[in-house]
């Protein structure tokens, strides 16, 4: 295979010989290692195959051997260029082509991201699109360690990055942080704290609800209950303000600190959802219209129309946008508009359908409860059907983390220390 | 003793190959529709089929249909074809 697309670029010819001793030729050939294939007997001569180099070779052989060779075919490479070598427009397009691929290698065609979860590619692109990183960019102005310390700067939570130039592909790997990714909700408390902690006020922690305190956990700050206390919404668990005595026991002062703590109660939350016996249903009907666009810019075409008088109808677009690569949209867009018309039926649920909507709904609740962390011990909720509705309530049991963060009140000392030791004096 | 005889007793005897020493032509065949010839000196004869082809020890004739030279360089020569027999001759003038 490939030894035949060498001899098509060198270039080969087909000849024939003739003469008293064809095959004297042959071997005189062979003993010159000029190189013969697909040798044929034809009449009284031989047809081969043989190399222009090595057609160059024969004269003196062909009259050593009083033969004649004739040329029969002319193949390969060199052969078709000379036979188009008045095409210049052929030429021309071969150097635009050589040019045009050379200037299109000097841009960056495409980011490529790898190994980001949480943050998504469009993400990235925009930032980096602000950082004037974006595809079309000379390759030569790509400067990786700067977006490689750009976006460490502005994502805490990539942790590792690397930058680069492969081909015209901007390559961009990243490690994530998956820490921060499962306790999102740990995540947030952090903040709420260092945003605290920014206005370095003293804090208490109050209860958010009302329940019975199962564990207690405090970091900082004097804790005000135990487990097993019942609390109401309101009251403090932990306080910012931790009295400073002297030896007699008095309250000489008091320093004040962020509390700090991790408090768990039994609560409950009381859950009710209902929906009415009767829907109504869109039943849509054949009219329908379309209209195919394609955008370039601001400019459209579109075939077709979606004016219409229906009395209710729905619109829905598709559009696809062109991309070169993976993150280079081009201006190009294309999509088809759709208007269908519908009306409205009421329709009532059966009994099966408003139980299965229900508690669907309910194992919902049950799930986003769960993603904050929140326990659920046990629920009572229950179905009820009326004649015109449906709905299911009753008491939830939950444990959960019931602190709040609430500024801790500044007492002043009342100056009597003064006075006393007077008094003993006396 | 010959000369070719001695030739053959000391190839045996330093236990070096023969178509080394003795120039003797190698023949490889494929099946029945593929041959490699080594070793050889020249090609007498070629026709669709037969193919005399030279050696040192004498001839190799090969018949056939349709006999055709895929290659033909100085040291090598492929021949492919429906090969119905390979047969050896003594010397140069027989046949």
């Amino acid at each position: 295979m490939i030894r035949s697309f060498i001899r098509y670029l060198k270039g080969y010819v087909k000849i024939r010989i003739q003469g008293f001793s064809p095959e004297r030729f042959l071997n005189m050939c062979s003993y010159h290692d000029i190189y013969i294939w697909g040798l044929v007997p034809v009449g009284n001569g031989y047809e081969m195959y043989i190399s222009i180099t090595d057609f160059r070779r024969l004269k003196p052989l062909a009259r050593k051997t009083h033969s004649k060779v004739t040329l029969i075919k002319r193949c390969g490479f060199p052969f078709f260029l000379f036979h188009y070598r008045k095409r210049k427009l052929f030429f021309f397009g071969l150097l635009i082509c050589i040019i045009l691929l050379k200037v299109y290698s000097l841009f960056i065609w495409d980011i490529h991201f790898e190994g980001n979860e949480k943050w998504p590619d469009e993400t990235l692109a925009e930032y980096l699109k602000s950082q004037g990183v974006a595809p079309l960019m000379l390759k030569s102005e790509v400067d990786c360690p700067g977006i490689v310390k750009n976006i460490r700067k502005e994502y805490n939570d990539i942790v590792w990055v690397s930058a680069s130039v492969d081909g015209s592909r901007l390559k961009i790997q990243i490690k994530e942080n998956d820490d921060t990714l499962l306790n999102e909700s740990g995540d947030e408390n952090t903040e709420k704290k260092t945003s605290a902690a920014g206005k370095e006020g003293p804090t208490d922690l109050i209860a958010k609800a009302d329940g019975v305190i199962t564990s207690i956990v405090t970091r900082s700050g004097v804790p005000q209950v135990h487990a097993g206390d019942e609390v109401t919404k309101g009251d403090i668990l932990v306080l910012g303000r931790v009295d400073v005595v002297n030896d007699s026991g008095e309250v000489t002062g008091y320093q004040y600190q962020q509390s700090d703590a991790d408090i768990f109660a039994d609560t409950e939350l009381e859950y009710t959802d209902s929906i009415p016996r009767t829907y109504q249903e869109k039943v849509y009907d054949d009219k329908k219209r379309y209209q195919a666009y394609i955008r370039a810019g601001d400019f459209r075409i579109s075939v077709g129309t979606i004016s219409n008088q229906y009395e209710n109808s729905e619109l829905t677009v598709t559009e696809h946008q062109l991309k070169a690569g993976e993150n280079f949209y081009l201006p190009f867009s294309w999509g088809i508009k759709k208007v269908r018309s519908y009306t409205f039926h009421e329709k009532t649920y059966t009994e099966e359908e408003i139980r299965e909507i229900l508690s669907g709904n309910f194992q919902r609740f049950c799930k986003d409860l769960e993603e904050k962390g929140i326990q659920i011990r046990e629920n009572s909720v229950k179905i009820h059907l009326y004649a015109d509705s449906a709905s299911a309530s009753g008491p939830l049991y939950l444990n959960e983390r019931i602190t709040e963060e609430a500024d801790t009140e500044i007492l002043t000392i009342e100056r009597k220390e003064t006075d006393e030791p007077v008094g003993t004096d006396d | 003793m010959g000369k070719e005889q001695l030739g053959e007793r000391l190839a045996s005897a330093a236990s070096m190959p023969k178509d080394v020493v003795m120039k003797a032509a190698v023949l490889t065949a494929l099946g029945n529709f593929e041959v490699c010839i080594e070793n050889y000196r020249g090609i007498i004869e070629y026709t669709e089929c037969l193919v005399r082809v030279q050696t040192k020890g004498g001839q190799i004739r090969l018949t056939g249909k349709r006999l055709q030279v895929e290659y033909y360089t100085n040291d090598e020569m492929k021949i492919t074809g429906k090969i119905e027999s390979i047969g050896f001759a003594d010397g140069r003038n027989k046949e």
